[in-house]
């Protein structure tokens, strides 16, 4: 059911996984950042969430920039829920109806 | 229920049973998006010749769902495994700099609780822990970030992402491209309402402008995951530029 070489790799890539996770806050804790360091540290959460979804802002898809567009308008006025459902809802259907 | 909603409500001096459940809440918008991708991930691992105890072996212990898609997409029998495991460093890269930004709000906790909690670090996990512990900082209470309601939304991650895989798996290629139906678009959607619980004005975004631009152009020229890594690290050189400036 196992096999060894697959075992093996499932096992080197949790390693390396946990390793990037706990990188970041055994190399910070217990140090007092500069202002700039502060100033990066504040910026960065921003910067890894638009960097994974910079994806979505470049598709060849008209439905999928279209609905992106009406996602990015809920995402300034609605909270959590009604955005997902939005824009879940509108890609759903601009796919649907414009192919 | 937004990450604002969840802060604002009284449930915020509450037990740690509502901190915990607070976060699981939290979590479900999140879910939605997840879900789906979960089941096409186990559907395509089967069709790479994993099994399914194979693939749950590896949602379970690895744990990073982007990770994962390119590593089945890369599978062959038998596995290139240096190759995988490069990528796999690659795409979970981020985790260093989420780590280092969830640090500072860490300080209050013995590493024998922050080890096992890092575990269950995602993207999704992350996002909501860090953006509830800024809002609770706004507010002044103390400490900001709740390890409870981290782990409530980490856990609910968890336990979906491992069983709905494993569920992809069993059920094989009966399912059809979930792209189709819209469910992807939760991702940006999650994405953006935390990013303007974030917001501190147009001057700070500037780095999160550059970020998406780079990501973007690299993307579009560059193949792989590279895009993630390269906005990442030119938002945070704007953000360190900038800030000499002021």
């Amino acid at each position: 059911m196992i096999d060894m070489a697959t075992l093996l790799t499932i096992v080197l890539m949790a390693g390396v996984t946990y390793l990037t996770r706990i990188g970041g806050y055994v190399v910070l804790r217990n140090r007092v950042l500069s202002a700039r360091a502060t100033a990066v540290m504040e910026a960065a959460p921003g910067c890894v969430l638009i960097s994974v979804i910079a994806t979505a802002f470049v598709s060849r898809n008209p439905a999928d920039l279209l609905a992106l567009a009406i996602t990015f308008i809920a995402a300034t006025r609605l909270s959590m829920l009604p955005t997902v459902l939005i824009g879940v809802a509108s890609a759903g259907l601009l796919r649907h109806v414009l192919g | 229920m937004s990450v604002s909603e969840a802060t604002s409500s009284d449930t915020i001096d509450g037990g740690s049973t509502s901190e915990f459940r607070r976060g699981v809440v939290s979590c479900v918008p999140v879910l939605l998006g997840t879900i789906p991708y979960a089941l096409v991930l186990g559907a395509q691992a089967t069709q790479k010749g994993l099994s399914a105890v194979e693939l749950s072996l590896m949602t379970g212990l690895n744990f990073a769902g982007g990770s994962e898609f390119a590593a089945i997409q890369l599978w062959t029998s038998p596995p290139h495994i240096v190759l995988i495991v490069a990528i796999t460093f690659l795409v979970n890269s981020r985790h260093f700099l989420m780590g280092a930004a969830l640090a500072p709000f860490l300080g209050h906790l013995p590493p024998r609780k922050v080890f096992p909690a890092l575990f269950f670090l995602c993207d999704e996990s992350w996002a909501l822990g860090l953006a509830d512990a800024k809002q609770r900082a706004d507010a002044g209470i103390a400490p900001a970030f709740s390890l409870r309601y981290y782990m409530g939304a980490a856990l609910a991650m968890y336990l979906a992402w491992v069983g709905f895989t494993t569920l992809g798996a069993l059920l094989g290629p009966m399912l059809g491209d979930v792209q189709h139906y819209g469910f992807d678009m939760a991702f940006p959607a999650v994405f953006l309402v935390l990013m303007r619980g974030m917001w501190k004005g147009v001057a700070a975004a500037r780095p999160w402008l550059v970020s998406l631009v780079v990501a973007a152009l690299v993307y579009l020229v560059v193949p792989g995951a590279w895009y993630v890594a390269a906005g990442a690290v030119s938002g945070l050189a704007a953000a360190w530029l900038m800030a000499g400036d002021a």
